[in-house]
């Protein structure tokens, strides 16, 4: 039963990592046990914990749609994750969780490795400064909410401000985990807390719409290949986080190579800079962020194609008691700031304009009704269509379209 | 009409950076105002408790990292094991606001970013002031706080 259940177990690791990961995971691990510390362990510091969560989201929309058929009402929105953590020395932390995510025709994966890493750090000058470094299948640390935004109870709305986290889009799962190491640093001095990490990654694009995303050709048959990503993040913090201030930068160079004659492969490099600014008072909350998309992909049109985006949002959270809060926010998404009217993407491409701009007006409330127990309800009205799913809106492509809809969603969520 | 007007409501607002700076300029206004809050006074303070007589000389800075899950070990190697009350508990929010200067929120989506992104343990949560002192006696590296 245990050989089975091993095997069962190490198959579908596979099949979700696949073997190369695998083995640089295993590499990492070895590497630390090779090194004696496991030989000076002792029992009584190792310390763990297993922790999870499980949502449940309804969506409903006038028009369009949004994970899954929404517009009759769509259950498709699912989120379960299972954690676990191993704290060997006060300084060596093991972490894996497994996730499991549904969200209609824009996330097909169902079950996948979220993180598995190793974590460790020293700290000098009298602990104020810490330098660490972390490894294996790592959290992208990006702006304030990449990292767990896959957790309702980490994220101030059921649906995150599409601008800047694009959930519906291909891109989603690029962003999520990436398969490398993170350098960290943390300096504090007063109350005051400087923070900065540097990342090196292979991006997960050849999962879910990825590829499609990066190429802007839907259902492009081939595989990404080319230079890692790189992500650096610096953060300010002040009276831990009563206030903060962060920049963070992704720079992606990759490959695509075609499987197919009539596909041509080619090139995507993608540069995307983020600004946040968070201030947290006692009752409320105001946060802003503001970020953009420079992107460049030739090889697959005659002439090479330049694009910048545009994403930012403006939210405030007003906790109205201890189990009770309510946000209000304004986000903003231009495909191209150069055309703002999204009149000559329209044109090229033959798409409706409203297909380039999304002006999404979101109010919410949530109510923790037990401990660790939580339900969320919110209302968006949208302008546009930029950040919809085209797996869920076949119609899109095709010039068609509501620019004028509604959203209603409900999630209820459990956590341990 | 309804979407008509809430489309010269969507282009009044989206012209990029303003509403940012907008919002970057508020921000600043009240953080001035904000800070520099008197302390709550009257009852007894929450008071910081450790086996071994180890937190006596603790500074704010220190035990916001202590209890930010930041700092994990004491200065002669013993993990940090740190104990809490229920967010509500009063003894928590007045432990929160007075000795490390936060609310008890920043603390929780601190724990919560730390779990669910697997960078580090959470404290365990006792439910009254008699376990948590029971708790931190019999833990080697054990910290929390008390009533007096």
């Amino acid at each position: 039963m245990l050989t089975n259940r091993g095997f069962l177990g190490k198959a579908l690791a596979m099949r979700i990592v696949g073997p190369r990961t695998i083995a640089r995971m295993a590499a990492t691990v070895a590497c630390f046990f090779v090194s004696g510390v496991a030989a000076a362990l002792d029992f009584s510091t190792i310390d763990w914990q297993l922790h999870g969560f499980a949502s449940q989201g309804f969506t409903y929309t006038t028009s369009n749609q949004v994970f899954g058929a929404s517009r009759g009402g769509s259950l498709d929105f699912t989120e379960i994750g299972v954690n676990g953590s191993v704290r060997l020395l006060p300084n060596l932390l093991f972490s894996a969780q497994g996730l499991y995510r549904n969200a209609g025709g824009s996330d097909r994966e169902d079950f996948r490795l979220d993180f598995a890493q190793v974590d460790y750090n020293g700290t000098f000058l009298d602990s104020a400064l810490t330098l660490g470094v972390r490894a294996g299948r790592v959290k992208i640390p990006f702006g304030l909410y990449n990292d767990t935004r896959d957790v309702v109870w980490t994220r101030p709305s059921v649906i995150l401000p599409q601008s800047v986290y694009f959930d519906t889009l291909g891109l989603r799962q690029a962003m999520i985990s990436a398969d490398g190491g993170l350098l960290y640093s943390r300096y504090n001095w007063g109350d005051h807390r400087f923070n900065l990490e540097f990342m090196v990654a292979e991006p997960q694009d050849d999962t879910g719409d990825a590829t499609d995303f990066l190429t802007g050709m839907l259902n492009s048959p081939g595989r990404m290949d080319g230079r890692p990503l790189f992500l650096g993040r610096a953060v300010y913090e002040w009276m831990g986080g009563r206030a903060r201030a962060m920049f963070s930068v992704v720079d992606l160079d990759r490959d695509f190579r075609s499987r197919a004659s009539g596909v041509p492969s080619g090139n995507i490099q993608a540069l995307y800079p983020l600004f946040s600014l968070q201030y947290n008072a006692e009752r409320w909350s105001l946060t802003a962020e503001y970020g953009w998309v420079d992107a460049r992909r030739s090889g697959f049109t005659p002439v090479p194609i330049e694009n910048t985006s545009e994403g930012f949002y403006v939210q405030g959270e007003y906790r109205l008691s201890d189990d009770w809060s309510a946000v209000l926010r304004y986000d903003v998404f231009h495909a191209d700031r150069d055309d703002r009217s999204g009149r000559s993407l329209a044109e090229q491409t033959g798409q409706a304009r409203h297909r380039f701009y999304a002006y999404d007006l979101a109010v919410g409330v949530r109510w923790e009704f037990v401990r660790n127990w939580l339900i969320a309800a919110e209302y968006h009205n949208v302008e546009g269509t930029a950040w919809l799913s085209p797996h869920d809106n076949s119609d899109l492509l095709r010039g068609g379209g509501d620019p004028h809809w509604d959203l209603f969603s409900v999630m209820v969520s459990f956590r341990f | 009409m309804m979407s008509k007007s809430t489309g010269n409501l969507h282009r009044l607002i989206g012209c990029g950076w303003v509403s940012f700076l907008l919002s970057l300029a508020l921000a600043v206004i009240v953080a001035l105002g904000c800070a520099g809050k008197p302390v709550m006074a009257g009852e007894p303070s929450p008071k910081i408790y450790a086996a071994e007589g180890r937190a006596d000389s603790l500074s704010a800075d220190t035990l916001r990292e202590i209890f930010f899950m930041r700092l994990t070990s004491w200065p002669d190697g013993t993990p940090i094991r740190v104990f809490v009350l229920p967010d509500k508990h009063p003894l928590h929010v007045r432990f929160s606001k007075e000795v490390l200067g936060v609310y008890p929120f920043q603390l929780r989506a601190a724990w919560d970013r730390l779990v669910f992104s697997g960078t580090g343990l959470i404290p365990h949560m006792v439910e009254t002031v008699g376990e948590m002192r029971e708790m931190v006696r019999a833990t080697p590296g054990g910290i929390g706080y008390v009533d007096k």
